[in-house]
């Protein structure tokens, strides 16, 4: 079993080829023009006269938006009195009329692959009958009816298949299992998380493999940290979720070979179990080794907002950067105001910083709202590409998008904790005297050579503005990646 | 690829060692991995009275009349406004908080091995990674002993552990803890009326059919009994048309079947009719008996469209064929036998096929020795048995079924696990990872689960005996076995050889069956007889 193990982490590094990725100087590299403009969607086209976007995930909007508008602020949502249900019971008719036409279409578009024994009418209103009752379930919820709810739960537990050509079905499906696991933490009064760590990292890894939304993050963040760390001899990477390191040997492999020579590179890696951070440790120094690179790693199997500031001692001449993948997948950092007093103290020469586009820290509706609408994104992004009994899809919308929807709806939302978290991490950081650096036109470049791992007729796209980068499907934005200092004088 | 839990944060650097210890050792049976990590996330009490904010209105709902019964909410009732009774060794504080997670690691006797299995080759019985039914009795055995604090934790971990779409492991978590949930809601009645009904809803005959040839194409499971039966079916029925006398014309066969299989037992049936009996082929009957508590719209649709095609394939065989489809609304021992015509006017032979149909007789009373009974008047030619073998009569089945101590449950419940646990395996391993078709056969289980877990025995359809048990009952109605011959074994071998490995078929006598009781065979799954197939006459 262990060697099974070493041998996936070897076949992770392998993946992340230098070679392929990596080969340009940072300056000599043509920046795309109009890389904002990129075509969101192939095509918009054209149903009973009604111009409609393929998109599963707009139209969730759509049908999720008379939640938000009830809402009056948006972390308010009345949980008490305040919604009388009978206003509930009816509210699914409401939407039933305006979801039809759009939803016609997303089934054509997300269904290609199905059999043509079940004719579209039939899928389709089986499609709309299940997220009706999704919404239905999640209204009875968010105002304690559980056993209405867990009755729902059990119809759609009967009706939705993850292995379904529909994306929408998938989503309905894991939402429901989430939902499901809600209900019960509800009944038995915990809510604490387990969390499989081996199993989401080989999820995370295939994840990784099939989609653009890793790579973005990892290639972003490593363009911006060499180039906060140009001319530095001695640097010291603090990876706050470090996981397997998967995005570590390129960017060792571009600072073994820039101009001004390699430097000396400290890393501390902080994770939940020293087993694995050792492996991980022990992966990157053989590849900082091969590269004649001059490395240390200092594994902590710790919170950063449970860590003592002292165990991440910051060396004389060192230039510090941080790197912070944010998810869902269980809370890897902790407390969020230790976290920000972490940083403080580090007081980083840079901070990439890749955030998920979904604010998850409202009520159970906002919550369930928010991840509906990014979630159906996601999933719609992966029906795109691969098959629908395709194995790594399913491991990773079963081992990674359903244990971040399992937390996002639990108990106490995605830290699962009481914990408080801030609403935007990018907001707190300016907050706090961080300033921002705008991603640079390499940045942008390193993106876009990602993207072009990927037929454009997938739908991923670009977004730049306000000095970030964001990679989203059509016209959802689904992951932010921004950098920071708390040196702005340099 | 085995899943390494971080249970909690807090624990010491010693525990870990321990674990990683344990890890290196998981393929053996004697880890004594104690993953006693567990996470407490309230580091404060401020932090607290926010959590309680979402969490605390729960309390309620153990007294809500929905999610409570008058027996079990009395002992499940959380001790969220109680003290914990035993504070963990850690650094919690919080003695006077809500939300204690008192007592909240892995009981201490209890050694789970989560090295999960979940490449397929491994998962054969025993081994390592066998979580699911560990922490599934214990947490049963806790619900016998009414120990609400302990059926809260494990239920909260089987909660976070368990998948319907994960590994087989997952998954025999998931629909376990959703029939103990439904028993510990006083909901099981409930719950499997609305799985059922909205099952239905989603049934058509495109669905059914796929699900049921595919799980003829990947498993034996159901066609084992098939081809088992059909042999002893044609064998005697070709015994006594050459016994008649050599009467002018063509013989009639007319088979009463009793079976939950969609007629897909049948075309071989008409195929070999067709072909042995070379000039005059023998007239077929069906009388197909579809019984269900609820009469359902979509079963009724499915079946007449199976009877269209069973005499559209009928034709083409050159079969002169007759199909009847009766829906039964009711237990199956309600059905009156005399009104059926079996005999088409005393010139048909008739033939009984029972197909997992005894066990979803009410095991309440004597209604199975009285179906049987009535089966016998019948005066078959042959009465073909197929069974699936687990032991899941309740315990006072004797005298009316109606209590049901908590012996009983267990013995239950311990037998249901050992037995859909099989059955999970050997689907896991003959279907892709991604089959719809699978998914349908798994919620139909889980369906099975709910009612044997959670709902009265005097209303289950589920309640499988033993091969020994139904024997029993067979004699004492004046059936006598008829042994398969071997061109039928033969047959059965050649069925499995189409099959990945893992199973087998063996006789009664090499089964775990000491006292020679049942006749007939079984097919075996990894050594685990699973369906026991039989014939008998009067």
């Amino acid at each position: 079993m262990m060697k099974g193990d070493f041998e996936v982490v070897n076949g992770a590094l392998n993946l992340v080829q230098p070679s392929e990725t990596w080969d340009y100087t940072p300056a000599g590299f043509p920046v795309p023009h109009h890389i904002s403009n990129l075509p969101s969607t192939t095509a918009r086209p054209v149903l009973d006269g009604h111009c409609t976007n393929t998109n599963l995930s707009d139209f969730m909007e759509q049908v999720a938006s008379p939640f938000s508008e009830a809402s009056p602020s948006t972390n308010g949502f009345p949980m008490d009195t305040s919604l009388p249900t009978d206003n509930i019971t009816t509210s699914p008719d409401e939407y039933r009329s305006r979801k039809a036409p759009r939803r016609v279409h997303e089934s054509a578009a997300c269904g290609g692959e199905s059999r043509s024994s079940k004719s579209l009418a039939e899928r389709d209103e089986h499609g709309l009958n299940m997220i009706t009752i999704l919404l239905e379930c999640a209204v009875a919820i968010s105002t304690e009816n559980l056993p209405q709810a867990n009755r729902m739960l059990l119809e759609l537990t009967q009706m939705a298949s993850p292995y379904s050509p529909s994306c929408a079905e998938r989503v309905v499906a894991y939402f429901t299992k989430a939902m499901t696991s809600r209900v019960m933490n509800s009944w038995l009064g915990f809510c604490s998380p387990l969390v499989p760590h081996r199993s989401i990292l080989s999820a995370f890894q295939a994840y990784n493999n099939i989609s653009p939304f890793i790579k973005f993050a990892h290639f972003t963040a490593n363009q911006a940290i060499l180039e906060a760390l140009h001319q530095k001899e001695r640097v010291h990477i603090i990876d706050l979720d470090i996981m397997q390191g998967l995005q570590w040997p390129a960017l060792f492999h571009i600072l073994a070979t820039r101009a001004d020579g390699p430097p000396h590179v400290r890393m501390t890696g902080l994770g939940t179990s020293m087993a694995m951070l050792e492996e991980t440790g022990r992966q990157l120094s053989n590849f900082a080794r091969r590269l004649g690179m001059s490395f240390e790693f200092h594994p902590i199997a710790e919170r950063a907002g449970d860590v003592d500031p002292s165990m991440v001692p910051s060396q004389r001449g060192e230039a510090v950067a941080v790197h912070w993948l944010q998810h869902t997948l269980y809370d890897a950092t902790g407390p969020d105001r230790n976290t920000m007093r972490l940083l403080e103290l580090l007081a980083p020469r840079v901070i990439t910083l890749v955030e998920q586009e979904m604010a998850h820290t409202g009520s159970f509706l906002d919550r369930f709202v928010e991840s509906l609408h990014y979630y159906s994104a996601i999933f719609d992004s992966l029906g795109m590409s691969l098959p629908f009994d395709n194995p790594s899809r399913h491991r990773v919308e079963h081992g990674l998008l359903s244990r971040e929807i399992n937390n996002i709806l639990a108990i106490g939302g995605p830290a699962r904790s009481g914990e408080e978290k801030f609403v935007s991490w990018r907001m707190e950081l300016a907050c706090r005297g961080f300033v921002q650096m705008p991603m640079s036109g390499n940045s942008m470049a390193q993106a876009q050579l990602i993207l072009n791992m990927f037929p454009p007729s997938l739908g991923y796209t670009i977004f730049q503005g306000d000095g970030t980068l964001r990679l989203g499907w059509k016209d959802t934005r689904l992951y932010t990646a921004s950098a920071w200092t708390a040196r702005p004088t340099r | 690829m085995d899943t390494l839990f971080r249970l909690v944060s807090l624990q010491s650097s010693d525990q870990q060692s321990s674990f990683n210890s344990s890890r290196t050792s998981s393929s053996s049976r004697s880890s004594k991995a104690n993953h006693q990590l567990f996470h407490h996330p309230f580091q404060n009490q401020q932090e607290l009275d926010k959590y309680r904010e979402e969490c605390g209105n729960n309390y309620h709902l153990c007294v809500d009349e929905d999610f409570s019964s008058s027996s079990s909410s009395k002992h499940l009732q959380p001790h969220l406004s109680t003290p914990p009774t035993a504070a963990t060794t850690t650094t919690a504080s919080t003695t006077h908080v809500l939300f204690e997670l008192a007592d909240f690691s892995f009981p201490p006797d209890l050694n789970i091995d989560f090295a999960s299995p979940s490449s397929s080759s491994s998962a054969a019985g025993g081994g390592g990674g066998r979580w699911a039914a560990q922490l599934l009795l214990e947490c049963a055995r806790a619900v016998a002993a009414r120990d609400s604090q302990r059926v809260q934790q494990l239920m909260w971990m089987l909660n976070e552990l368990a998948s319907p779409y994960g590994d087989t492991e997952q998954k025999v978590a998931s629909y376990f803890l959703q029939a103990l949930f439904a028993r510990l809601t006083s909901a099981g009645p409930r719950t499997l009326r609305t799985l059922a009904a909205a099952s239905d809803r989603t049934c058509s005959f495109d669905s059914t059919r796929r699900t049921a040839l595919r799980f003829q194409e990947l498993s034996p499971w159901s066609s084992f009994g098939h081809v088992a039966a059909n042999g002893a079916i044609l064998e005697s029925f070709l015994d006594a048309a050459a016994g008649g006398g050599g009467s002018p014309q063509p013989q009639r066969l007319h088979i009463l079947d009793l079976s939950n299989t969609f007629c897909t037992q049948w075309p071989t049936l008409l195929e070999a009719l067709a072909t042995r009996s070379a000039d005059d082929t023998p007239h077929l009957s069906i009388t197909t008996v579809v019984s269900s508590a609820s009469p359902s719209a979509a079963v009724q649709r499915v079946m007449r469209e199976i009877g269209q095609r069973m005499e559209k394939f009928a034709r083409l065989m050159g079969v002169p064929f007759k199909f009847n489809v009766i829906h039964h609304a009711g237990d199956l021992s309600e059905l009156d036998l005399d009104r059926l015509d079996l005999r088409e006017g005393g010139s048909a032979l008739l033939a009984v096929n029972c197909v997992n149909a005894l066990h979803s007789v009410s095991p309440a009373g004597s209604r199975r020795d009285l179906f049987i009974a009535a089966l016998r008047r019948l005066q078959p030619l042959i009465v073909t048995v197929v069974e699936e073998e687990a032991d899941l009569q309740p315990a006072s089945a004797g005298d009316g079924g109606g209590e049901e101590g908590e012996e009983g449950f267990l013995k239950v419940f311990r037998e249901s696990l050992r037995f859909f646990s099989a059955y999970f395996d050997s689907l896991e391993e003959s279907f892709p990872r991604t089959s719809n078709e699978r998914l349908a056969l798994e919620r139909a289980a889980g369906r099975a689960v709910v009612d044997l877990v959670a709902c009265p025995a005097a209303e289950s359809a589920e309640r499988r005996e033993t091969a020994a048990g139904w024997s029993l009952r067979m004699r004492a109605a004046g059936f006598a076995p008829a042994a398969f011959s071997e061109d039928v074994a033969d047959d059965v071998r050649a069925l499995l050889r189409r099959y990945r490995e893992g199973w087998s078929m063996r006789s009664a006598e090499e089964a775990d069956d000491p006292g020679g009781a049942a006749p007939g065979i079984f097919l075996a799954w990894k050594d685990q007889p699973v369906v026991w197939a039989s014939a008998w006459k009067p």
